[in-house]
């Protein structure tokens, strides 16, 4: 097998009676088991390069391979059925059950009915769909819900490959950052290769491992993973389409788990308060955090220390700056600015998780992308 | 002028319609011929110009624009203008009264098809699935509704017509209509005029009911 | 058996149709094509005048205040399904005992209900299609809900509601000829005798006269819709037709 799932050659789309090609000469590679978004201002011809890929657009020139071989060779339905496609609109059959529309391509390839039962069953559990569910209309659905089943039929056949046109763009932004943690928790799982079509670069970044940014006419601007491209631009306008705050783009990349572990002036219930104070006296912190059996007590501010008998009998603030080792550097940035201490503490899973500080976050921003 | 005497004639004698049981339930059973005959000629006419309509794009306003002009020709005019190329015949009733079913039964099979979400006919292609496929599993069932629609307003209107078609001696119904107002004798004109009535109510929620049965989907939206 | 209650138009037998249309007997006799037009002329005009003094100000006043959208959907339906030919048999032997005569009532009444559908269905639409931002305009400027109606809302919906007239004047006078068979005459009467007396050309004759009328009618309402709808409220015609609802 190769390591490349697609490959786009040259490829190219002239509509009839449009002057200038919707996409030009536009060439990648897109690597198996990886997620690739295609992004760009309306009119870059993304949609239609995605639509060429399962030929539901034909291209004027050039060459699609999947898996090595030539797209076009292929009938078009079997090469469709192979194919799974999630779009906007959902596009779910009305008039069909969730399950019947979840078995759509299963019943085409003619399983037999109980494998379609199991399979049904199998993809509800995958995203979430409660089993009564499955007899319901797609009109009886919430928006979230539905693109789930949207999901769930693409995925039915157990297709290598997965193409998605906008697929989060019609739901509330809270459901969309939900439906894109579960779209990376799925594919942590399913490994499928995954091509996706999105206007939101904050969407692109986060759930692609590679970000194809094109402009008007499909020319290809720069290819590269979501760090380096927020980190190089490779020319002013992938400068100016990322916008003023890419920088503040790249911390909703990092993982406050990937920092280093940094334990703070943290201290146990039970120390003496000489050792508070020496800590207290290197660390230029105004707080000084406490720890009971591995648990997160509280913050008591410096000059109550400098008079305690023992640090047990001061009265302690939980923290207000929480977060977790899988919450961003963006979010851990955010809170800290909304809280009186100049760090975050990591709740990981209850237990104390060390801490997180402006400090760090900006000198990670000062890295240079790997 | 009729006579004082005629018009006191009750309106309904029921020993009439008892006695006469033989000529309704006859009356009756050709009535429901004809409007069965003259819809499913109408039909299958109007799916094929629908086809037409719906598959070139410049299709649909002129044939569209036929029906509707078809329409509006006086059916005493139609069926007279038949009547002496096939006579008293079932075809000179059937005929115009399929034609004057084409307006209503297009129309509502072309908003029904074109009713069908762009996005479901694009999910429907991209999984793979043919487009005759397409048009019979997923397009059909959802133009359905318009298409039930349609054959009921068609089905009432065309019973209310095939009394007119008792002018050229066809027309269930309608002939004991006219027979009652030839003879000013009311009785089989208000059974005749009342059946044709309720004739079409019935078959109007037949239809309705065999459509709610064929679209569940319809019934539990919003829920 | 009772003799039909009609005078039959007495025409030789084996006269070509070329003929019998230019014969002046034809036209300007007592049962003549003149007269029998004026009979049915006559009827269908008092059928459209009553029709659009109960319709048009109803539908309108009830689009006005936003009411009423359930009889406007319930309309479509029946608007092409009234089965004229029983509903004015019905009413023979009721307009008999009152009085009334054999004729023109229960025709008139049966013909009435065929128009007033196309008739209120279209007002309303329209009006309640006329764009919400041009009535609030109107409201802002401090504009009463009187000339609001007759001014505004009415005025861009005219087109649409002579839409509704023209369907329903057709409808009235392509249907009027039963009423031939219904103890009246007007032009109906040809293709009645003709069938009578097995008189292929008095069938065919009065067959066109009547298609004839039917198309002239629909001209003419256009025409007169010309006259009185100003240029520029005829153009919003497409964009409302267009949407649901409106006969057309």
């Amino acid at each position: 097998m190769t390591e490349c799932a697609i490959r786009l050659l040259n490829l190219t789309k002239r509509f009839d009676g449009e002057q200038e090609p919707a996409v030009s000469a536009l060439s990648l590679d897109v690597p198996r088991g990886r997620t690739v978004a295609l992004i760009g201002p309306s009119g870059c011809g993304k949609t239609t390069t995605l639509r060429m890929i399962n030929r539901l657009v034909e291209p004027t020139s050039g060459r699609i391979e999947i898996d090595g071989e030539d797209a076009s060779a292929r009938p078009v339905a079997e090469l469709r059925r192979s194919i799974g496609y999630v779009i906007q609109e959902v596009g779910l059959f009305p008039h069909q059950t969730v399950s019947q529309n979840i078995a759509t391509v299963p019943r085409m390839l003619r399983w037999d009915r109980g494998r379609i039962d199991e399979r049904v069953a199998e993809l509800a559990d995958l995203l979430g769909l409660e089993t009564e569910q499955l007899g319901r209309y797609p009109d009886e659905l919430s928006g979230g819900q539905q693109q789930r089943v949207g999901v769930a039929r693409a995925l039915a056949a157990d297709p290598p490959v997965l193409l998605m046109d906008e697929p989060f763009g019609a739901v509330d932004p809270i459901v969309r950052t939900r439906l894109q943690d579960e779209l990376l928790a799925l594919q942590e799982r399913l490994r499928k290769t995954i091509v996706i079509v999105t206007h939101d670069i904050d969407e692109a970044v986060k759930v692609a491992d590679n970000v194809a940014l094109l402009n008007i006419g499909g020319k290809l601007e720069q290819y590269a993973a979501p760090d380096d491209l927020l980190h190089s631009p490779a020319n002013a306008f992938v400068e100016q389409f990322l916008g003023e705050d890419r920088e503040m783009k790249r911390l909703a990349l990092k993982r406050v788990g990937d920092l280093p572990f940094e334990r703070g002036p943290v201290l146990d219930l039970g120390a003496a308060p000489a050792e508070a104070r020496a800590l207290l006296g290197d660390a230029r912190s105004e707080w000084l955090g406490l720890t009971q059996d591995e648990r997160f007590a509280g913050w008591v501010p410096r000059e109550r220390v400098d008079t305690a008998a023992t640090l047990d009998a001061l009265p302690r603030e939980l923290p207000a700056a929480q977060v977790h080792p899988g919450s961003t550097l963006r979010e851990a940035m955010e809170v800290i600015m909304n809280s009186r201490t100049s760090v975050a503490v990591i709740d990981d899973g209850g237990r104390f998780g060390g801490v997180v500080t402006l400090e760090q976050i900006r000198s990670e921003l000062a890295r240079r992308a790997s | 002028m009729i006579a004082p005497l005629q018009a006191q004639n009750p309106i309904i004698r029921w020993s009439w319609f008892i006695d006469e049981w033989d000529q309704v339930q006859a009356a009756l059973v050709q009535h429901l011929e004809l409007t069965l005959l003259a819809l499913g000629l109408g039909l299958l006419l109007s799916a094929a110009l629908a086809t037409v309509a719906l598959r070139y794009e410049r299709g649909a306003p002129p044939i569209t624009a036929g029906a509707a002009a078809f329409y509006t020709i006086p059916s005493v005019a139609l069926f007279g203008l038949l009547v002496p190329y096939t006579g008293l015949s079932r075809a000179t009733a059937v005929l115009p009264l399929a034609g004057y079913t084409l307006l209503i039964l297009i129309t509502a099979i072309i908003d029904g098809f074109r009713s069908v979400p762009a996005e479901v006919r694009e999910a429907a292609s991209g999984m793979g699935m043919s487009p005759r496929r397409r048009v019979l599993t997923v397009e059909l069932p959802l133009a359905l509704p318009y298409i039930i629609t349609g054959i009921r307003i068609a089905t009432v209107s065309t019973v209310g017509l095939v009394t007119v078609a008792a002018i050229i001696g066809q027309g269930g119904l309608g002939r004991l209509i006219l027979d009652g107002l030839r003879r000013a004798f009311w009785t089989p004109m208000t059974i005749g005029a009342s059946l044709s009535i309720l004739l079409a109510l019935m078959l109007d929620l037949a239809i309705y009911r065999l459509g709610a049965a064929a679209t569940p989907w319809t019934r539990r939206r919003g829920a | 058996m009772i003799p039909l209650p009609f005078a039959q138009a007495a025409v030789p037998r084996g006269i070509g149709l070329a003929e019998w249309l230019v014969d002046v007997d034809t036209w300007l006799g007592r049962d003549g094509i003149l007269s029998s037009g004026l009979d049915t002329v006559t009827l269908c005009a008092a059928v459209m005048g009553t029709g659009m003094l109960i319709a048009v100000p109803s539908a309108a006043l009830l689009a006005h205040s936003r009411r009423g959208e359930l009889t406007a959907t319930a309309l479509v339906t029946l608007g092409r399904a009234v089965p004229t030919f029983a509903v004015a048999a019905l009413l023979v032997p009721v307009a008999l005992r009152r009085g009334w005569g054999f004729e023109p009532w229960p025709i008139f009444i049966a013909l009435l209900l065929l128009a007033l559908p196309p008739l209120y269905l279209n007002t309303y639409t329209a009006i309640r299609h006329v764009e919400g931002g041009v009535v609030d305009a109107a409201r802002a400027m401090g504009i009463g809900e009187r000339t609001l109606l007759l001014r505004v809302e009415l005025a861009l919906a005219l087109s649409v509601i002579f839409t509704g007239i023209r369907v329903a004047a057709v409808q009235v006078v392509a249907t009027e000829p039963i009423r031939a068979f219904l103890g009246g005459d007007g032009l109906g009467r040809y293709v009645r005798d003709g069938l009578g007396q097995n008189n292929d050309t008095l069938i065919i004759g009065g067959a066109l006269l009547i298609a004839a009328l039917a198309a002239t009618t629909s001209v003419a309402v256009s025409v007169v819709e010309r006259l009185v709808v100003p240029h520029g409220v005829r153009r919003l015609k497409q964009r409302t037709a267009a949407r649901r609802g409106s006969v057309g």
